[in-house]
């Protein structure tokens, strides 16, 4: 009897639930299990966990390799295009989460309660735009930002938008790469999250009907804090990868001619200091700055969601 | 273990066993050694150099030109974004070569004036000194007057100029005529002209704001001190200066009435809204070629000397103008070629007479003008204007390690976009540079 077989007789919702544990093969499935994670575990110690490291021997020494403290991170603090860059990423990631959460479990739990044909064309369709590649995608929506070109020109007239420069003024930055970011993520994650739907118990839900809840009652007391864990997981992924933005302004900078600040995201601002002032000690203290920032984000939704406990 | 045990004779016995090989070995290193230095230098005589150019997409037909004419080299050419608006491309390239020892491109091409200044900093320490014998005396006076200076860093030229890229005041001559005008001289005439336009005949313009480098255009004429290096590592920067507020107060008017637009000019929009449209517009040399045919019909583009402002004498600025590197890693047979390549791409008429823009060689020159007028595109004679007009760019807007119109494009021209007028712009902008010249280890003064 393999684990699967257990999951499938037995489904629990989270993450963590292929930990059944079946005591006789116990040593043979460890041998398979080490396998599999082995050629990961290789690349993630020589993409992963090298370049962090030499990131942060980097961001705590000088260009002569001198241990010089915090005094790269409080350079890099005192630079004149740091908060900004911060604060142009927080915009954007208050709208990429908040839209991630409402918008991608009302989908989700939508399909979920539709006829099984009907959800599974949905998912599809919810899915496609994420078949094209993050730079892709981007160059995509600088055709439905451009007037000039666009398809729905006369959307972007009702705004008063006649050319690109106008669609992209600064301060409709941050809404512009949340849409992108959704448009190209959120199907993704609207499927993860119907998978997550799915192994909630028939049994409880029937239970829970019986008891007389309703559809609102069920979606928000019984389905959704089953899937939690779930919920946490995307949005430490989706933190993490938003304070990163990289392509999008650099794109969006790069096709309307210097519009836009090289240095609008951190992730940009550390490229800046790397290869145009070629400072790498700065680049990697910033680069430092947002591991700690997604690792803070990710101490706290793993202790409040208590993501890594096993039932 | 048992070496050092076996006792002095032993110990000496093994030395000289042990000698015997590598002496052996030594010789077979000298012979390789020999060998190895013969195979290059008897192949040097059969293979070709080969030499690898960067390059815009614009100039990829001065290579093909140069290709043609020279059989004798192998050119590897790359094409990316000519390092323009600011983009930085080349710099993180050779940063990056830098540190890993290999991958400078031989030859490159760069349509940011002030590159020179940035890559012969210690921080890239890229170019080829290039008035130390390996661009001949002959050949680097053959530039015009002043036209190396952004390629001098503290005495020495890293960089030849392609072309000159003087401001000129271009206009529709036909429609000048249709409607009565006649072709200002003055800032004053022309901004009078222009809200005349934009009552009498709206959806015409007089210029255009939308650009990353219209502070070339606006600003450099009127001799705004926003990057005027005044002494080593000094900058003057003073968007406060009535050189600079007139220039405002001169232009939000036009922006209000549609008579300046703030389309790009090289957009696809900007060529939908403006055929035929553009009775005047103030820019540089190389737009004649390279922007208003298809905008301005056959015949109709004139040419007119460069606005003055008031009865002061006329002063313009550039737009670009492109620099041709050398880099200094390339050694030997590559090294002559590397050089030949540069000399002839930036001189050769072979070349400057496919490029769109004024040459900055004296003896392209008149066979350039030439060439265009030829082209049946303009209304009046070119050769003058743009000579008078090579004469007269202001030297207070000097070359410096930060792009002054990427800091204009990224924060003030979107803002022009947003009707924010640039008269309440300019103190931010002159803010940022003084940010990004203090980041750069500049000291930042402001004269009155």
């Amino acid at each position: 009897m393999s684990s699967v077989e257990v999951n499938k007789s037995q489904p629990s919702p989270g993450p963590t639930d292929v930990v059944s544990p079946v005591r006789n093969n116990k040593e043979k499935r460890g041998v398979a299990g080490y396998l599999f994670v082995s050629g990961y575990f290789l690349l993630l110690v020589l993409f992963g966990v090298a370049p962090t490291l030499y990131a942060l021997y980097l961001a705590f020494t000088s260009s002569g390799g001198h241990f010089v403290g915090l005094s790269n991170f409080i350079n890099t603090g005192k630079d004149f295009r740091f908060l900004p860059a911060f604060e142009n990423i927080g915009e954007y990631l208050g709208i990429w989460l908040a839209s991630l959460i409402v918008i991608v479990l009302g989908l989700a739990l939508m399909l979920h309660s539709l006829a099984r044909r009907v959800s599974a064309a949905f998912r599809f369709i919810f899915y496609l735009p994420g078949a094209l590649a993050g730079a892709a995608s981007v160059l995509v929506w600088l055709f439905m930002l451009d007037p000039s070109v666009s398809p729905w020109k006369f959307v972007l007239s009702g705004f008063n938008f006649h050319n690109l420069g106008q669609t992209i003024q600064p301060s409709h930055l941050p809404l512009i790469f949340a849409i992108i970011a959704f448009w190209a993520g959120a199907g993704g994650w609207i499927v993860v999250t119907y998978g997550a739907l799915n192994n909630i118990p028939n049994e409880l839900l029937e239970a829970a009907s019986l008891d007389g809840a309703g559809v609102w009652k069920t979606a928000l007391r019984i389905k959704l804090p089953l899937i939690k864990k779930w919920i946490a997981f995307m949005l430490i992924l989706a933190f993490a990868a938003g304070t990163q933005l990289f392509v999008e302004p650099t794109l969006v900078s790069e096709a309307s001619l210097g519009l836009i600040s090289p240095a609008w995201s951190p992730n940009e601002l550390a490229y800046v200091f790397a290869f145009q002032n070629n400072n790498f000690q700065y680049a990697a203290a910033i680069s430092v700055d947002l591991l700690i920032l997604g690792l803070m984000c990710a101490a706290v939704l793993v202790f409040r969601t208590k993501l890594f406990e096993v039932e | 273990m048992r070496i050092a045990k076996s006792g002095n004779n032993g110990g000496r016995r093994l030395r000289l066993r042990l000698r015997t090989p590598l002496v052996v070995l030594a010789a077979a290193g000298v012979s390789l050694g020999t060998i190895a230095v013969a195979i290059p230098a008897s192949a040097a005589s059969k293979a070709k150099p080969v030499v690898t150019v960067w390059v815009d997409s614009t100039r990829v037909a001065q290579v093909k030109a140069y290709e043609k004419a020279n059989p004798g080299v192998k050119v590897v050419m790359t094409v990316y974004n000519g390092n323009a608006n600011g983009s930085g491309y080349l710099q993180s390239k050779i940063s990056l070569d830098n540190r890993v020892g290999a991958g400078w491109p031989d030859v490159v091409f760069s349509e940011e004036n002030n590159d020179a200044a940035s890559l012969a900093s210690p921080q890239f320490n890229y170019p080829a000194q290039l008035d130390n014998g390996t661009v001949s005396k002959t050949i680097l006076n053959g530039f015009a007057k002043g036209t190396l200076a952004g390629c001098t860093v503290n005495g020495k030229v890293y960089c030849l100029r392609n072309d000159l890229a003087q401001n000129v005041l271009w206009y529709n001559s036909a429609l000048m005529t249709q409607f009565g005008y006649t072709v200002p001289t003055t800032w004053q005439q022309w901004q009078a002209l222009g809200e005349e336009v934009a009552t009498q005949h709206p959806g015409y313009i007089v210029g255009g704001i939308g650009d990353g480098w219209d502070d070339n255009i606006y600003l450099w004429p009127s001799e705004c001190h926003v990057n005027d290096v005044v002494k080593a590592d000094t900058v003057d920067i003073n968007a406060s200066d009535p050189n600079c507020t007139r220039v405002s107060s001169l232009l939000d008017p036009l922006v209000k009435d549609g008579a300046l637009t703030t389309d790009n000019v090289f957009t696809s929009s900007f060529d939908q809204s403006f055929t035929n449209k553009i009775l005047m517009m103030p820019g540089p040399s190389w737009y004649g070629a390279d922007l208003f045919p298809g905008l301005v019909a056959k015949g109709d583009l004139g040419a007119a000397d460069p606005l003055a402002w008031g009865s002061a004498p006329a002063v313009t600025g550039e737009v670009g103008g492109g620099l041709w590197f050398m880099s200094r890693h390339v050694t030997g047979a590559t090294k002559t070629a590397a050089a030949q390549v540069l000399t002839w791409l930036s001189t050769n008429y072979g070349s400057q007479g496919i490029s769109p823009g004024f040459p900055a060689y004296v003896a392209d020159e008149a066979k350039w003008t030439a060439g265009q007028q030829a082209s049946g595109q303009y209304s009046t004679q070119l050769a003058p204007v743009f000579a008078k007009a090579a004469t007269e760019v202001w030297s207070g807007w000097s070359p410096v390690p930060w792009s002054v119109d990427a800091v204009w494009g990224s924060s003030v021209t979107p803002s022009i976009n947003a009707s924010t007028s640039i008269g309440s712009l300019l103190p931010s902008f002159a803010s940022q540079l003084t940010d990004y010249a203090q980041s750069d280890g500049y000291t930042v003064v402001t004269k009155p």
